[in-house]
């Protein structure tokens, strides 16, 4: 069975691992402009030749800290749209390795050895769910289903 | 058809069938008119003839013996064996009703094809033509009964040879896509022809020539979102004809300037809610020809369309001749609702039917009168970056007026800078600019206020008020108002006004009140664009300034205990995020009972209560607490889907100080509601 291939997003110290299919291109040093009112894990919009791409803080997704300037941002490309994940720095392609256990932090899947080092897998489609980008800064309730 | 496989041939047959039922109802409608016009029954029957020729080619034989009966109906017709009679359009348009819930419920109409709902309708019974009886039963959906979006708004009709095709909106919208890259690569190469080898763009002949060819690619490409009005008005007709009918009355329907465009997204935006008008007027408005007759008015009623384009905007006009909205109706439902009417013009009051919950309907019906309506056109006119507002006369009619930009993707906006970012201000909401003047601020309610016209307006920093942080701008003050409320907004400095090409933002963010969308610049750099409702709301909620000898104030008040009850955990979890944000000490319950047991421990300042839980819900709950000695004072608020008057009525009943309907929940009307019950904060 081949290894799965991931781009290794540096987050802080963290190390992240993004599955490649989910990895559209990586743009440098993305020129955001803050999306006023936003949650804090939108750090703003970045124009991608002509489309307008929310730029979001991977480490505020996480719930680890923030990102205080983006290095880098991994386009994805998500089943609604196009997002940006801010890193700290160059993202790189990686196979990886064996498989260290389970991850702890919400829209991660597991922990997997690089070398020497432990990339964290992430879950796109729960790291973008409504509920982690929004945290508690929500602003309607309307069709939650609920009575 | 060699090379062209079954499911392939089915999807074209779906996407023919949508274009001749929708030629198809349009040619009965007039046949009512002109019941002697036999042209029109020879295109009726000729619709019909070609659906089942293309349905049998398609192998839907279902679809083809509907087709085939109503056909054999139409073909008396022609013969001179049977008349045209509304008894007899009826069934012919249930007829076609039927036809299309049975191509719909083709596997190629579905999507995805494995969907439950992609069943094919039972092959009729009884022989090899649909009969009268068969035809008559009732169409799964009646479209009577339900606002139908322009879906087809680009279909052409089936005029044979006329140069028109069939185009999938994606496509349109990709290309939209693809001229704003591609206009957005020319304005970096302009950049990098002046950065990198110091050429001014504007004196190379090809870069020039190369904009003005953009230019004309983007306008192109714009108009061919651009459907016209009269995309939708078939099913008003329609809705207008079944209604009438089924109440007794006697309503012609007319149209006027139908052939105006719009941006197909704006007309989608009006559909629902140009149905809603028009059913409330045939159910409220409109009178039975008795009650006309003695009214000393014609016995056949009148309502119009009425669409013009004016500068950007499309005006669109519906009239009716009946009774006019009921004056103390409004006064009496105003009154219920807590709304102060003395000094309130005609026009004033009649706006006060686009009050969330207003309703003046004497009786509940299944066409209108729900107390959910006139709002929601509000919201959707609103919605497409335009305003709506109502005249009516006692007696003689009521006109309702919406108007809308062409197209929400080009907006006329004011634009401004404000803690040092730019912004961008619909120009259809900013009432004026004014240079800031220290003597013309003054405080009421622990507000600023600027006087405005001799009216004193709330001011509130623009930049404060989006979060860019305290700023203090002795720059000029825009004035906006979101059709009830106005409001004042210092900012840095002005910058000039212009079109903005508009876009949405992406699904993935949450949905911001205060931002209507964002647009590329030509610099490559992203200007936001403000929704002026949203940042008044945002304003009137912020906490009052300090100021010299007022005392610090915030919305919610610190100390004071909010008891959450909802069996939802999301539910329980976001509105404790919003009272704990402003300073509430917030506990959850999960039902009434566990409420009750947290309430015996320690009381609570307030309760906000959800309705449906287990084991004891909201209602009973709001009854234990006012039948509890000491616990009887304390305030209810219900938030509830629950939006029917009878429920509000229930819950007032049962003791509740304060109703939301979740479905217009939020934060700030919560928290409005909060403060009130009790008396903290705004």
């Amino acid at each position: 069975m081949s290894a799965q291939q991931a781009l290794l997003l540096p987050v802080g110290s963290d190390l992240y691992a993004l599955p490649l299919d989910w990895a559209r291109e990586v743009v440098a040093a993305p020129a955001a402009t803050t999306l006023v009112t936003a949650p804090a894990s939108v750090l703003g919009l970045f124009n991608l030749r002509g489309q307008i791409v929310p730029l979001f803080d991977t480490a505020a997704l996480l719930g680890t800290g923030t990102i205080d300037a983006p290095a880098f941002a991994v386009v994805v490309d998500s089943a609604v749209g196009l997002a940006g994940l801010a890193t700290s720095g160059l993202p790189q392609r990686e196979s990886l390795g064996e498989s260290t256990g389970p991850s702890d932090l919400p829209g991660t899947t597991g922990r997997y050895s690089i070398g020497q080092q432990v990339a964290t897998l992430l879950d796109p489609v729960a790291l973008l769910s409504p509920h982690r980008i929004s945290g508690h800064d929500y602003h309607g309730l309307a069709g939650n289903g609920s009575s | 058809m060699a090379g062209l496989g079954s499911d392939r041939l089915r999807l074209l047959f779906v996407q023919e069938a949508d274009v001749r039922l929708t030629e198809l109802g349009r040619l009965l409608l007039e046949l009512e008119q002109r019941a002697d016009d036999l042209e029109l029954v020879r295109s009726v029957y000729r619709e019909l003839h070609t659906l089942k020729g293309s349905a049998a080619v398609a192998g839907l034989e279902d679809v083809s013996q509907i087709a085939h009966g109503l056909e054999e109906l139409v073909d008396d017709v022609r013969a001179g064996s049977r008349p045209v009679t509304p008894e007899m359009i009826d069934t012919l348009l249930r007829g076609a009703d039927r036809l299309r819930g049975a191509v719909t419920a083709t596997p190629a109409a579905q999507e995805p094809p494995t969907s439950k709902r992609a069943q094919v309708r039972p092959r009729p019974q009884g022989g090899s033509g649909a009969t009268l009886g068969t035809l008559l039963e009732p169409s799964p959906e009646p479209p009577v009964v339900r606002g139908v979006p322009p879906a087809a708004a680009t279909s052409p009709r089936p005029d044979g040879g006329s140069g028109l095709i069939l185009v999938p909106v994606e496509r349109l919208e990709e290309l939209t896509r693809l001229v704003g890259e591609t206009t957005s690569a020319h304005l970096r190469i302009g950049r990098m022809l002046k950065d990198r080898f110091d050429v001014d763009p504007g004196t190379c002949n090809e870069f020039n020539e190369l904009a003005r060819s953009l230019n004309n690619l983007h306008d192109s490409t714009m108009r061919t979102q651009m459907v016209p009005v009269s995309t939708v008005t078939d099913q008003l007709h329609r809705a207008v004809r079944d209604l009438s009918r089924a109440q007794g009355k006697d309503v012609r329907w007319e149209t006027a300037g139908t052939d105006t465009e719009l941006d197909r997204g704006v007309l989608h935006r009006l559909s629902d809610s140009l149905m809603h008008l028009v059913r409330n007027a045939i159910d409220h408005g409109i009178e039975t020809p008795d009650e006309r007759r003695r009214a000393g008015k014609p016995e056949q009623a009148t309502v119009r369309l009425h669409a013009m384009q004016l500068g950007s905007e499309v005006i669109i006009t519906v009239t009716d001749d009946g009774r006019g909205i009921d004056g103390g109706a409004v006064e009496h439902e105003a009154r219920r609702l807590g709304i102060e009417t003395d000094g309130l013009s005609d026009d004033e009051r009649a706006a006060l039917t686009f009050h969330p919950g207003f309703s003046t309907a004497r009786f509940v019906t299944d066409v209108s009168g729900r107390g959910v309506g006139l709002d929601v056109v509000r919201t959707h006119v609103e919605g497409a970056h335009g305003r709506v507002d109502v005249r009516s006369e006692p007696g003689t009619g009521t006109e309702f007026r919406l108007i809308v930009p062409i197209t929400v993707a080009v907006l006329r906006c004011l634009l401004v800078e404000a803690g040092g970012q730019s912004f961008a201000l619909p120009f259809h909401r900013v009432l004026l600019t004014q240079a800031h003047n220290p003597d013309n601020v003054t405080y009421a309610e622990g507000r600023p206020v600027v006087w405005v016209d001799r009216h004193p307006l709330p001011v509130h920093q623009l930049g404060d008020v989006v979060g860019l942080g305290e700023t203090v701008s002795d720059g000029p003050v825009v004035g906006l108002t979101d059709g009830s409320q106005r409001h004042a907004f210092a900012v840095d400095r002005l910058v000039g006004q212009r079109d903005v090409v508009i876009k949405a933002l992406s699904p993935l963010v949450p949905r911001l009140p205060a931002v209507a969308g964002a647009s590329v610049e030509a610099d490559g750099s992203i200007l936001l664009v403000l929704d002026p409702p949203g940042l008044i709301q945002r304003a009137r909620h912020s906490p009052r300034p300090d100021r010299p000898g007022g005392r610090d104030e915030r919305p919610g008040a610190p100390g004071r205990s909010i008891l959450v009850v909802d069996d939802a955990l999301i539910v329980r979890e976001l509105q404790r995020g919003i009272l704990e944000r402003v300073g509430f000490h917030v506990r959850v319950a999960g039902d009434g009972q566990q409420a009750i047991a947290q309430l015996a421990q320690e009381p609570t300042d307030l309760v906000v209560t959800d309705i449906e839980m287990p084991k004891m819900d909201g209602f009973a709950l709001t009854e234990a607490i006012r039948s509890h000695p000491a616990l009887a004072n304390i305030p209810v608020l219900i938030v509830s889907s629950r939006s029917s008057d009878a429920d509000r009525q229930r819950g007032l009943d049962a003791g509740a100080d304060g109703y939301i309907v979740k479905s217009a929940f939020d934060e700030s009307s919560l928290l409005t509601a909060v403060n009130r019950l009790l008396g903290t904060g705004s």
